[in-house]
C-alpha cells in the first residue's frame, strides 16, 4: 500500500503538484482510519491531503483516475507474466532515447518517467523566435511522441504475432492497445485548472448616446479631445481619493496602548503622543499594457489609465508590449501626459508593427522583471489576448499567478467575442482572479472605482 | 464522545441540523481523528462556517471564532500586553521597591535584586488571550474558528504556522504557550487570494461545492418542514437555474430558505411568473442581478 502511495505521490509531483513528504505520512495514516477498499473513500482521503486548492483538484483527479485506473488494472492472473515477457522483449529492441524507454516503463507498470517527460512537453518554454514566429515548437515535439508511441505499438503488435499467445493472443492485444492509447491521450490532452472563484464581468454596451458609454474604437476625433477632459476629472477623483487616505494618516485619536508604552521610558509621564494611524495601504502594482494594432483605439485609454495610477500609487510599474516588452515606468514618470503616451507609442520605445505574441512578452517579463512581483502586488494586464494563433504559453501565467497577490485582466472586447478567432482568454483566464470588459468610459470608471475605494 | 466512524459524522451532523455529503463527513472523521486543521474553500453561502458550528454542537464544544480581515495582526488574534494594568502596578510597587533593596550594600546588588523580580511585569498576569491563544489555552476542548482566511494579509499566516502545526504559541517575552486541550480548527476561504504553500500543507482540503437539488431540498426541508413538496421540488429548480444566470451574485442555500419562507408567508402554493417576479429581491441582491433576471423569467419558471 505504502509502495502504492509513494509511486502515486511521485506522479503527482512529476505533474507539478507539490506533495511534500508530510502530506504523504498523513495520507498514510488517514488511510488507516478510511476503508481503503471503498474506491470512493479512499479518495477523497487522499485527495484531502494531496490537492490542497480546489484549482489542483483537477490535477489531482486526471492523474489519479490515470494511476488507479489507467494503469493499475487487475487484468487476468495469466495475463501478467506474458505481458512481462513481451516488455523484455521490446527492451531489447530499444535504442537510447529516453522518450522510448520511458513509453516501455509506462507500459511496465512505472508511469513516472513518461508522466515527467510529458508535463515537461506541456509546459516547456518556447525559445525566444526573433524573425520566423511560430507555433510549431511545441505541436512538433508532440508529433515526435506520437510517432514514438505509434512504433512502439506495431512493435508490439509484430512481436505478438510472432508468438503464439493462444487464447491469451486478443486479451493481450486489447490490453497494449488500451494502454497505448492512453498513453496517446496523456500527449495530447492537457488538465485545465478549476477556476470557479474567477470573477467575470461582462459588462453590456448599454448603447452610444452618451459618451461614457461608447466604445473607445467608435471615438470620433473631437470625442478623443472630449474624452481626455472626462478622463482628467476622472483622475483628479482618483487623486482627491487617495489624497484624503494620507490626509487622515496623522489625524484621529490618540493611541492609548502605544502611548503608555512609550511613557514606560520617562516613568509613565507620557511625553510621546501615539496617534491611531491608518497608513494608507502599501500595495503596488505591476500593469502590462498591450499596445499593438488590434487594440490600437483603447490602448491610448489605457496608457492614460496607467499614467493616472502612477500618480496616485506610490508603487507602479508600467509595461508596454507587443512582441516584446519595454518598460515605460520612467518615461511616465518625468513626462507630460500627452508627450510620456505619444513616447510609449513611439518607435523608440517598442516595434510596433511585429505581430503580437503574448507568450514570448510574457516570457520576456519572467526572465526580465519577475522580482517586482510580491505577495502585495496587484498585476493588471490590459489587451484582448489576440495572439496570432502563436503559442500563448499560458504556464508563465501561472507562475506570476503564484508570485503576486491578484491577477486582473481587463480586455477591450466583448464577452461572446473572447472564445471567437485567436483569441487566448480562454486558456489564460484559469490562471486570473478577475476577467472584465473594459471597452468605454463606464466600465472604466466602474474599474477605478473597485480598485481604489 | 468523539465520531466513531464517516457515518456516525453524517448521523450525527444531521442531528445537528447539518447535512453533510459523504465527502464532507470523510474528511472531518480523518481530520478530527488525526487532530488536523481543516481548510474549507468553496463558493460564498454553501454552509463552510455552519460546518463548524455543527460540529461543535455535535461534540458539545464551544466555538471560538476568528474573523480576518486585511490589517488584522497578532494583537488581535493572537495575544496583548496589558499596558494599562502594567503601568498601574508600577506606579503602586513603586514605594515597595525601596524596601526590596534597602539592605542592598552596594549598586550592582540592587540591581541584581530588581533584576530578580522584573520577571514580575511580564508574566501570565498581563498577558490577554487573543481567540488563538484562548482556544489552545481553555480547560475545556473548543472549536476555533478562523473565518475568511483569505483575507487576512499574507504576514498573519505566518502567525498562524506554528499555532497549526504544533498547536502551540510562542510568546518571546515568557516563552512558548504548550496546549491545555487541542482544539478542532476549521479555516474557511472564499478564494479571493491564493493561500501560501506552507499553510496549505499543514491542513487538509475540504471543497464544498454548491449542493445538488436534491440535497438541497433536504435542506430547506429540515428549515421547514411545513413546506409542501410540489412547491418545495419548484424553487429548488428555480434557484439552479438562476445560479446558471450570468449575475453577480448568485444565490446560496440561505436565499433559497429565505425565498421559502417568504412564499410561505404569502400563501403561495404554486411558482408563477408573477410570483417569481414578486419576490425576485429575496433571491438577488443586486438590482442589475434582478433586471437580467425578469428578462429570463420564462426560462427560470417553465
Amino acid at each position: 500500500m505504502l509502495k502504492i502511495l509513494t509511486g502515486f505521490a511521485a506522479c503527482c509531483r512529476a505533474f507539478d503538484l507539490r506533495v511534500s513528504t508530510s502530506e504523504v505520512l498523513d495520507a498514510a495514516r488517514h488511510l488507516e482510519l478510511v476503508d481503503p477498499l471503498d474506491p470512493r473513500e479512499f479518495k477523497l482521503a487522499v485527495r484531502a491531503n494531496f490537492a490542497k486548492s480546489r484549482r489542483d483538484q483537477s490535477r489531482f483527479d486526471f492523474l489519479f483516475d490515470l494511476f488507479f485506473h489507467g494503469i493499475r488494472t487487475d487484468k487476468d492472473e495469466a495475463l501478467t507474466p506474458e505481458i512481462g515477457k513481451i516488455t523484455q522483449a521490446l527492451r531489447q529492441s530499444l535504442s537510447d532515447d529516453p522518450m522510448e524507454q520511458a513509453l516501455v516503463d509506462f507500459l511496465d507498470n512505472e508511469p513516472l518517467a513518461f508522466i515527467d517527460q510529458i508535463h515537461a512537453l506541456h509546459t516547456k518554454e518556447e525559445r525566444p523566435q526573433k524573425i520566423f514566429k511560430s507555433n510549431m515548437g511545441q505541436l512538433s515535439s508532440k508529433l515526435g511522441v506520437m510517432l514514438q508511441i505509434n512504433a512502439i505499438k506495431s512493435k508490439i503488435m509484430a512481436l505478438l504475432d510472432q508468438e503464439a499467445h493462444g487464447d491469451l493472443g486478443d486479451a493481450l492485444k486489447d490490453h497494449f492497445t488500451e494502454r497505448m492509447n492512453r498513453a496517446f491521450a496523456l500527449a495530447t490532452e492537457e488538465p485545465r485548472e478549476h477556476n470557479d472563484a474567477l470573477k467575470e464581468k461582462s459588462q453590456a454596451a448599454t448603447g452610444e448616446n452618451l459618451l461614457k458609454d461608447k466604445p473607445f474604437a467608435n471615438l470620433t476625433a473631437l470625442e478623443v479631445i472630449e474624452m481626455r477632459a472626462v478622463i482628467e476629472g476622472l483622475v483628479r477623483k482618483l487623486k482627491d481619493q487617495v489624497g484624503r487616505r494620507f490626509a487622515v494618516k496623522n489625524r484621529g485619536v490618540i493611541d492609548i496602548k502605544k502611548t503608555l508604552r512609550n511613557s514606560g521610558k520617562f516613568q509613565g509621564v507620557p511625553l510621546n503622543i501615539a496617534f491611531k494611524n491608518k497608513p494608507p495601504r502599501k500595495s503596488s502594482i505591476v500593469a502590462l499594457c498591450d499596445v499593438s494594432g488590434s487594440v490600437w483605439s483603447g490602448a491610448r485609454f489605457m496608457l492614460t489609465l496607467l499614467y493616472s495610477l502612477q500618480e496616485c500609487f506610490a508603487r507602479v510599474k508600467s509595461f508596454v508590449f507587443v512582441a516584446d516588452m519595454a518598460e515605460v515606468t520612467e518615461l511616465f514618470q518625468d513626462l507630460d501626459i500627452n508627450d510620456a503616451i505619444d513616447q510609449a507609442l513611439g518607435d523608440d520605445t517598442i516595434n510596433r508593427n511585429a505581430p503580437t505574441d503574448y507568450g514570448s512578452s510574457f516570457q520576456q517579463f519572467k526572465h526580465d522583471h519577475m522580482n517586482d512581483l510580491n505577495q502585495k502586488t496587484t498585476l493588471i494586464i490590459l489587451g484582448d489576448g489576440r495572439s496570432n494563433y502563436l503559442n500563448p504559453q499560458a504556464t508563465i501565467l501561472g507562475e506570476m499567478r503564484e508570485r503576486c497577490r491578484r491577477i486582473i485582466w481587463l480586455n477591450p472586447e466583448k464577452i461572446n467575442t473572447w472564445t471567437t478567432g485567436d483569441s487566448e482568454i480562454a486558456s489564460y483566464k484559469t490562471h486570473c482572479h478577475e476577467v472584465r470588459t473594459c471597452m468605454n468610459l463606464n466600465h472604466l470608471t466602474e474599474f477605478i472605482e473597485e480598485l481604489v475605494l | 464522545m468523539d465520531f466513531q466512524s464517516v457515518d456516525d459524522v453524517q448521523k450525527r451532523l444531521e442531528q445537528a441540523d447539518y447535512i453533510a455529503s459523504k465527502e464532507i463527513a470523510t474528511v472531518v472523521y480523518i481530520a478530527l481523528a488525526t487532530d488536523k486543521p481543516i481548510l474549507i474553500e468553496g463558493p460564498a453561502g454553501v454552509g463552510k462556517t455552519e460546518l463548524a458550528k455543527a460540529v461543535a454542537t455535535c461534540l458539545e464544544r464551544r466555538v471560538i471564532r476568528l474573523q480576518c480581515y486585511e490589517g488584522l495582526d497578532e494583537s488581535k488574534a493572537l495575544y496583548e500586553w496589558e499596558y494599562a494594568k502594567q503601568l498601574l502596578y508600577t506606579q503602586m510597587v513603586k514605594e515597595r521597591i525601596n524596601t526590596v533593596i534597602d539592605d542592598a550594600a552596594t549598586l550592582s546588588e540592587a540591581v541584581d535584586k530588581i533584576a530578580s523580580q522584573e520577571d514580575a511585569f511580564f508574566s501570565d498576569r498581563f498577558i490577554q488571550p487573543r481567540p488563538l491563544l484562548q482556544a489552545i489555552l481553555s480547560p475545556d476542548p473548543v472549536v476555533l474558528l478562523i473565518d475568511e482566511v483569505d483575507k487576512s494579509d499574507p504576514e498573519f499566516e505566518a502567525f498562524l504556522l506554528e499555532l497549526l502545526s504544533d498547536f502551540q504559541v510562542t510568546i518571546p517575552e515568557i516563552g512558548t504557550r504548550k496546549p491545555v486541550t487541542i482544539p478542532v480548527v476549521f479555516l474557511t476561504s472564499n478564494n479571493y487570494r491564493d493561500m501560501s504553500d506552507a499553510l496549505k500543507r499543514r491542513c487538509i482540503h475540504l471543497y464544498i461545492d454548491y449542493p445538488t437539488p436534491e440535497r438541497e431540498m433536504e435542506i430547506v426541508r429540515l428549515k421547514l418542514p411545513t413546506i409542501e413538496e410540489g412547491l418545495l421540488r419548484q424553487i429548488i429548480q428555480a434557484i439552479t437555474r438562476i445560479r446558471g444566470l450570468d449575475i453577480k451574485k448568485k444565490p446560496c442555500i440561505s436565499e433559497s430558505i429565505d425565498w421559502a419562507k417568504a412564499l410561505l408567508a404569502l400563501n403561495t402554493t404554486e411558482l408563477t411568473s408573477e410570483t417569481v417576479e414578486e419576490t425576485l429581491n429575496v433571491v438577488l441582491k443586486y438590482h442589475q442581478d434582478t433586471k437580467v433576471a425578469k428578462q429570463a423569467l420564462a426560462g427560470i419558471v417553465g
